[in-house]
């Protein structure tokens, strides 16, 4: 039987007019002639007059359609690369190492150029852990001020002429030096070795390598030298970890290996699991991991030995020193105690310090509790951050002096900034005949060199990373070099030793390299399929390593004042001070942009005459600080949880104090565009610079004696938020501790919103919200896909890696300290960061009803509690942004989204102010071209430009925008799915902010379809909606916080007085 | 004419006759402008043309000039719109409600309060169309038949209702002042010499020739607009209060606004007649016409305004701790004690203290009390809208996005030249309008036997 096809349903249905037309292979056409030829033309309306006044109409109608948008031609490829859609995104697996952070990555690229860096869920060992600065990495790619070239004094040169200069002074040299930063390449360090016994042979001195860190962990390293006899960092695994006591350690954020830690932190964390562990925090400076603890106790640096000593104390050990705590610290480290007896050999004691004798105190606390072989694996050592801090000072000490090595050699450092003695060095390495740099930017040294020999951007090299023993990692390649002659370092190594040829744009040396790396490592193994997944397991041998106790080191002195320097989750280091996203990325802790501060406790500075709040035209006040003769002047901010007599300053701020060309981004800009310029007619740096108050002994430790002046005046304070408490508001935010949860039903700790109604006796009764409706439903529910977004307050740790990721999917403008500083930030995803008032049993929770003070509880606690609530556009079933456009330029989709037009949109801007959660965000300019924003938005540059997602419109000036639920994802996501004929899989679907979300605190989906996650959650005892009185019908589901602390009175309000609900504390 | 007791003063003092008011009503239009008037007309003119110069600045940079952020979508601007809304409510009030109650002190006033209506409905209208972050295709409010598929205004918007509300009073407030200005406009025509004037005012007069046909109309039409215009004195109001009302911002989504915002509308519009015609009687020589009694009773009625308003303010207060809603006791408390505690006094001061004042008949007798109280009414009435559009938004539901208000020079100059323009547009109105209604008021001139009466003759005789 031959098949039969049908031309169409018609024929299949065998309509009549198929039927009719059935015989005829050409339906019945009129020739031209045949019409014009019709006697009956003459007759028609359409005479030949009213024929040209239409189109003449037309034609003027369609002139002035044509006004409305420039025409910007589009050039196609004359001939396809292969595997480039257009339109379509390719995905390539890489790794991400920049010397502190460190993640497997998954890059999307979209026609042949990166746009997108997320985490990679499935191979290596960061499990999609990743911060704020990877993902933001994409944009350094595009910065126009990435040296393109070599110098050479200055001016740019030829690699011919400069690798011969290098070359010949390499070998004429009495003494060549190598500082880097710590190489976890295997290839780099092999062709530095070749390097090291070409030039020193077999025992010379010619040669030495230093490898150094613009934070140091060689405190870690020298503690476990004296304690193992090794200089090992090991692994921790923070999952298995029930107590977790951490002493200044801020692993959630820059610590160690914080894209690792967030992950196994997060699994800890899940009320609903067995167990949920117990956090303990010790810290100065109020931190993002300090700010997600059950227990933080304030402390000054100098304490950090105190608190480790009274923990072994109260362990049963003895620490050999003074154990003598303030008393509120005393009170958590009993807690500490307490737990970690509990928990014995499933605990984890970190500590953050670089002092060598508080990490031997750190290790034998570690031994007493058995850690050991459970939480900390000693046979799996981390060989990030090997700085070698003695050797380190003692070449800067041989710099200064004119006596630094006759080839000073630097590649991916920047000890003119990051030293403590900077300055020094920076003269001292003019001194030094031949310097050379391999440096991305004419920096705070590479500007000072003899040479400087661009590398390739990360995104655009091949490399390969042994970050722990465990595991080999590759990175690839996703675009062709954007500079005109940039050239890989590690090329630059070999060309240098005489191992290769210079290659050009387009080498293969590099490759080759890492190859024959791979190739001697696993003879077995398929190089291609090793880039596919970029990661390779390598078998570990059994640790050794015993612990014995050693003298301990010398421990930090304390002082009247004392400060600490740390890392913001933004700008860390200070390698990322060029990049826009990251500076106005509002601090998760302080939520201010494109500065750093001096961190004090508000109560002290109120007794110090500081004024303590800010707002668009009150800044706050400045003041200077000396430490060790050098002082800084640096606006105060008020920061509860800030200990006692101490003060904070952010490391990694003053980049490009000289006016180097670092970025267009990193520097100071006037209100109306332009830079702001120093005396010396040089770009004003943002911030100022504190690494050159690190106190420089054994090792580089963070943390100094200070003295604090008086005010100085006033400086104006970009901040995304002003005010800290959520002032009682429970239908906001929810706390409950585990106790609580765990033995108590869903009205004590997550009772629903009621109101009162009249049941049909005419008595009063309570009513759930949702049984009060002015509206109709939209068709939504069982009907298709409705999209959901579920987010876990107890797993949000608040590091602001959504929003980079939200900002970098969706074309977000940057728009500047000003414009931040008058409350104009454009993010669509904020997280929300909310301090308990002394009036709060928990953030949210009135202490009191009927003696609460709204005037109380705008004040944070001086050690609050802390909550992080992400917040974007809550996609509302009965949204009033909609109701309220005079343009329906914002409505419902028939999948439960609430969309934004921008092309019909008026810009009334009623939305904004009608939206209860205000999410909403308006381009108060044209930031694509607006003379203010021309520095910082990365759209206003031809190669930031190049960052854009295509699949997201650049909006123009006057119209309103938000969230959209990541639609061009799910729009993708159906399209796929459409493509394959099957209905889409629970999590396929993600935004950027799920997706990169490091404790995969927010979770979205399909809510109608009823196996899914993320009806599961919305319907789960936890699962609470913001603001659900107002009768929005939010899209969006928030889980209650649920902190694993004993809390008394919180117990006592949500356990024993739960009857009536919660919605009596009015 | 007119027949009043005896004992009821009179409405028009001294002993005019018809000639006289046509002769007090024209003289200024037809005399060269005083040095005066040029002296006003320049610094109005001048503040007006720097607020067009803010104006051209904001449309050609971006609504970010002025002081809003991602908290505060609306400040100076709506608030100055209901402003101006506000003031141009007295008008149409005077010359239709008043007119429906027949109450004839109305006439001398009726004119001049219209063209101020206009004015500042002119004036009011500007700030929806400037505020619009897209000007340029504002017309899409309209439900216009367009290309763009079946896109269709959205009529739930209290925005659009917005555009109809004002736009329907504008057209019939403008109509209604024409139609009473045609035969003031004849009486001119008849009078003026210069070959110009009288072609202009015989074409703004459309030919009117006082035959009792025509008045007969006039009478009809102006009932008939009348009644048309008076529903649209408490609609337009209403749907402008509809705007916050029917949002979900505590202090905005309340019941009572409707007739608090027509309250605070007349209250603050006849504030604004009382400034305007203060010194307009002065200037132009008017004292006859628009006396003490008139300036009485316009403070009757802003007595009887304020305390609407001022009872309106104390329910609203009321009603926030009654209702026991969290967020709307405390957009309550906020505005009483928050950071804008200042802007809730100056509210509270100038619109409920000052009004009951005019009690004391001694005070609403005097000018001069009167003239201040009007400016004292007029700053209290823009501090109501600033607290409740500033004060409600800046502090609503979520704590973190809280944010406060700061004004740009933009939004002061904008502010500061919609009144130069306001007052180009009246001053310009003074010297070429008639702005009193001539041949209304005529009618309320008493008979010429009653001079007569009053004449030395008279009393010769008995």
């Amino acid at each position: 039987m031959t098949r039969k096809y049908w031309k169409g349903l018609e024929e299949l249905k065998e309509t009549p007019e198929f039927i009719k037309h059935k015989e005829q292979e050409f339906p019945n056409q009129q020739t031209v002639e045949e019409f014009l030829s019709d006697e009956k033309l003459a007759e028609t309306s359409t005479a030949r007059r009213d024929f040209l006044k239409f189109l003449g109409f037309s034609v003027a109608a369609a002139t002035l359609a044509a006004c409305e948008a420039p025409v910007t031609k589009v050039v196609p490829y004359v001939i396809k690369p292969e595997n480039v859609t257009p339109g379509m995104p390719t995905w390539y697996t890489s790794t991400y190492y920049d010397g502190n952070s460190y993640a497997s990555i998954l890059v999307k690229t979209r026609e042949a150029r990166p746009i997108f860096v997320k985490g990679n869920k499935d191979f290596g060992f960061t499990k999609g852990g990743v911060n704020a600065q990877i993902v933001a990495s994409v944009l350094g790619l595009y910065d126009s001020e990435r040296l393109s070239s070599p110098t050479a004094g200055g001016t740019n040169a030829s690699w011919s002429s400069i690798d011969k200069a290098i070359s010949s002074a390499i070998q004429s040299a009495k003494s060549v030096t190598l500082l880097t930063n710590t190489i976890i390449s295997p290839s780099v360090k092999r062709a530095i070795a070749e390097m090291s016994v070409s030039l020193n042979g077999e025992n010379g001195s010619k040669f030495q390598h230093i490898q150094y860190d613009a934070v140091s962990y060689a405190g870690m390293r020298e503690a476990n030298l004296a304690n193992f006899g090794a200089r090992v960092i090991p692994s921790y695994d923070f999952s298995k970890a029930k107590t977790i006591v951490s002493v200044d350690a801020d692993f959630l954020n820059t610590w160690l290996l914080a894209t690792e830690f967030t992950g196994q932190y997060a699994a800890t964390r899940n009320p609903d699991a067995a167990w949920m562990s117990k956090h303990i925090q010790f810290e100065t400076v109020l931190s993002v991991t300090g700010s997600n603890a059950d227990y933080r106790g304030m402390i000054k640096p100098s304490e950090q030995a105190a608190v480790l000593a009274y923990i072994i104390k109260g362990l049963g050990g003895n620490a050999g020193i003074s154990a003598e705590l303030n008393a509120a610290a005393k009170a958590i480290a009993d807690e500490a105690i307490k737990a970690l007896k509990k928990s014995k050999n499933e605990s984890l004691v970190v500590s953050g310090s670089n002092n060598i004798g508080v990490q031997q105190l750190t290790n034998k606390l570690n031994d007493l509790l058995k850690a050991y072989g459970t939480t900390i694996d000693l046979a799996n050592p981390v060989n990030l951050f090997q700085s070698e801090d003695a050797k380190v000072s003692k070449l800067v000490k041989d710099v200064v002096a004119g006596a630094g090595p006759d080839v000073l050699l630097m590649m991916d450092v920047n000890p003119a900034y990051t030293l403590p003695n900077g300055d020094a060095f920076a003269k001292g390495l003019k001194k030094i005949k031949t310097s050379v740099a391999i440096s991305s930017y004419a920096d705070e040294t590479a500007s000072l060199c003899s040479y400087v020999c661009p590398g390739f951007h990360a995104l655009e090299s091949w490399g390969d990373f042994e970050a722990k023993a465990s595991e080999y990692a590759l990175a690839q390649p996703t675009i062709r070099p954007l500079g005109e002659a940039t050239a890989s370092a590690l090329e630059s190594l070999l060309v240098w030793n005489g191992k290769a040829v210079r290659g050009g744009k387009d080498s293969s040396v590099a490759y080759d390299y890492i190859q024959a790396t791979f190739a001697a490592k696993f003879p077995m193994a398929d190089f291609a399929m090793a880039i596919h997944n970029s990661v390779m397991p390598q078998v570990l041998a059994p640790s050794t390593l015993v612990y014995a106790d050693a003298k301990i080191a010398t421990l930090p002195k304390s002082a009247e004042w004392e400060v600490s320097f740390y890392q913001k989750a933004g700008i860390g280091t200070g390698a990322h001070a060029n990049n826009p996203w990251l500076q106005e990325l509002p601090d998760p802790i302080t939520k201010v942009t494109w500065d750093n501060y001096i961190t004090m406790n508000p109560v002290e500075m109120t007794a110090k005459g500081f004024v303590t709040t800010y707002d668009q035209e009150h800044g706050l006040n400045l003041t200077t600080v000396k430490v060790n003769g050098k002082s800084v002047t640096l606006p105060v901010y008020p920061l509860p949880g800030q200990a006692p007599k101490t003060i904070g300053i952010a490391l990694g701020y003053g980049r490009g104090a000289n006016g180097e060309k670092i970025g267009k981004a990193a520097f100071q800009t006037k209100e109306y565009g332009g830079y702001e310029l120093n005396e010396a007619g040089n770009r004003k740096p943002i911030g100022a610079n504190v690494y050159a108050m690190v106190s420089n002994g054994a090792t580089f430790e963070y943390a100094a004696a200070v003295t604090v002046g008086a005010s100085e005046g006033v400086y104006p304070i970009a901040a995304t938020q002003i005010h800290h408490t959520v002032m009682g508001r429970y239908s906001i935010v929810r706390e409950t501790t585990l106790d609580i949860y765990q033995n108590n039903d869903r009205s004590a700790f997550n009772p629903p919103h009621t109101l009162q109604k009249l049941d049909e006796h005419g008595n009063h009764v309570e009513a759930p919200v949702s049984e009060f409706d002015l509206w109709d439903a939209h068709p939504i529910e069982k009907v298709g896909h409705r999209w959901g977004m579920s987010i876990d307050l107890s797993s949000c740790i608040g590091c602001g890696t959504c929003l980079i990721a939200c900002q970098s999917e969706n074309n977000v403008p940057v728009v500047g300290k000003d414009e931040v500083r008058r409350g104009r930030e454009m993010h669509w995803l904020r997280i929300d960061r909310y301090f308990a008032s002394d009036e709060e049993a928990a953030v949210g929770t009135r202490k009191d009803k009927e003696t609460f003070s709204f005037d109380k509880a705008e004040l944070a606690a001086e050690n609050p509690k802390v909550l992080h609530m992400p917040m974007m556009c809550h996609h509302c079933n009965h949204a009033p942004c909609e109701t309220v456009c005079p343009v329906a330029a914002t409505t419902h989709s028939n999948e439960g989204l609430n969309q934004m037009a921008y092309n019909r949109c008026i810009g009334t801007r009623y939305c904004a102010n009608n939206c209860p959660y205000k999410v909403r965000r308006f381009n108060w300019f044209n930031y694509p071209s607006y003379k203010k924003v021309t520095e910082v938005n990365p759209a206003q540059d031809d190669l930031g430009r190049m960052v854009l997602n295509p699949d997201v419109t650049v909006r123009t000036r006057g119209v309103m925008e938000k969230c959209s639920l990541c639609v061009q994802r799910i729009q993708s996501t159906k399209l796929v799915a459409k493509k394959e004929a099957r209905e889409i899989v629970d999590g396929e679907f993600a935004t950027a902010c799920s997706d990169s979300c490091p404790t995969n605190a927010i979770t979205v989906g399909d809510w109608n379809d009823l196996k899914s996650v993320i009806r599961t959650k919305s319907e789960a005892t936890r699962a609470y909606q913001a603001l659900e009185e107002v009768g929005v019908k939010p899209n969006v589901w928030y889980q209650v916080k649920v902190r694993n602390e004993k809390n008394d009175l919180l117990s006592k309000l949500q356990v024993e007085a739960h009857h009536g609900g919660n919605n009596k504390h009015h | 004419m007119q027949k009043e007791a005896a004992i009821r003063e009179p409405l028009i003092l001294g002993h005019k006759t018809y000639h006289d008011i046509t002769e007090d009503v024209c003289r200024p239009i037809e005399d060269k402008a005083p040095k005066m008037w040029y002296t006003l007309f320049g610094i109005a003119l001048i503040i007006g043309l720097y607020g067009v110069g803010c104006i051209l600045y904001l449309l050609g940079t971006g609504i970010g000039v002025w002081g809003l952020n991602k908290t505060i979508g609306w400040a100076w601007d709506i608030t100055n719109f209901v402003w101006w809304v506000g003031i141009g409510h007295a008008g149409t009030l005077i010359s239709a409600v008043l007119l429906l109650f027949r109450q004839k002190w109305r006439m001398a006033i009726n004119r001049s309060a219209e063209a101020m209506t206009i004015f500042a409905v002119f004036m009011a209208g500007l700030f929806p169309l400037i505020h619009m972050g897209r000007l340029w295709v504002g017309y899409w409010v309209l439900p216009l038949p367009n290309q763009f598929g079946s896109l269709w205004v959205n009529f739930n918007s209290p925005l659009l209702w917005d555009v109809f509300a004002i736009s329907t009073y504008l057209s019939v407030s403008l109509v209604f002042w024409y139609i009473g200005l045609i035969p003031d406009f004849a009486t001119i025509r008849d009078r003026a010499k210069k070959p110009l004037s009288k072609k202009m005012y015989s074409i703004l007069s459309f030919g009117w020739s006082g035959r009792a046909k025509h008045w007969n109309r006039f009478e009809l039409v102006s009932l008939v607009l009348a009644g048309l215009a008076t529903p649209l004195v408490f609609s337009v109001h209403s749907i402008v209060s509809f705007d916050f009302a029917t949002s979900v911002i505590p202090g905005w989504h309340t019941t009572i606004f409707p007739p608090y915002f027509v309250a605070g509308a007349v209250f603050s519009g006849f504030a604004m007649v009382q400034t305007l015609l203060l010194v307009m009687r002065k200037a132009m020589g008017l004292e006859a016409y628009i006396h003490t009694k008139h300036v009485e009773y316009m403070n009757i009625v802003i007595m009887v305004t304020g305390s609407i308003v001022g009872t309106a303010y104390i329910t609203e207060l009321f009603i926030s701790w009654y209702s026991g809603v969290e967020y709307e006791s405390y957009a309550f408390i906020n505005r009483a004690t928050g950071p804008y505690w200042w802007a809730y006094f100056s509210m509270m001061t100038c619109n409920v203290v000052s009004p009951q004042l005019m009690w004391i008949p001694k005070l609403r007798r005097s000018l001069m009390f009167t003239f201040f109280i009007s400016i004292v009414v007029n700053i209290g009435m823009w501090f109501e809208r600033y607290v409740i559009i500033v004060t409600s938004i800046h502090r609503d539901y979520i704590p973190a996005a809280w944010s406060m208000h700061f004004p740009s020079h933009i939004d002061i100059g904008v502010y500061i030249g919609t009144i130069g323009l306001f007052f180009v547009f009246f001053l310009l109105f003074a010297r070429f309008f008639p702005v009193l209604a001539l041949n209304e008021v005529k009618t309320i001139l008493k008979g010429s036997g009653q001079s007569y009466k009053e004449s030395p003759d008279y009393h010769k005789h008995h």
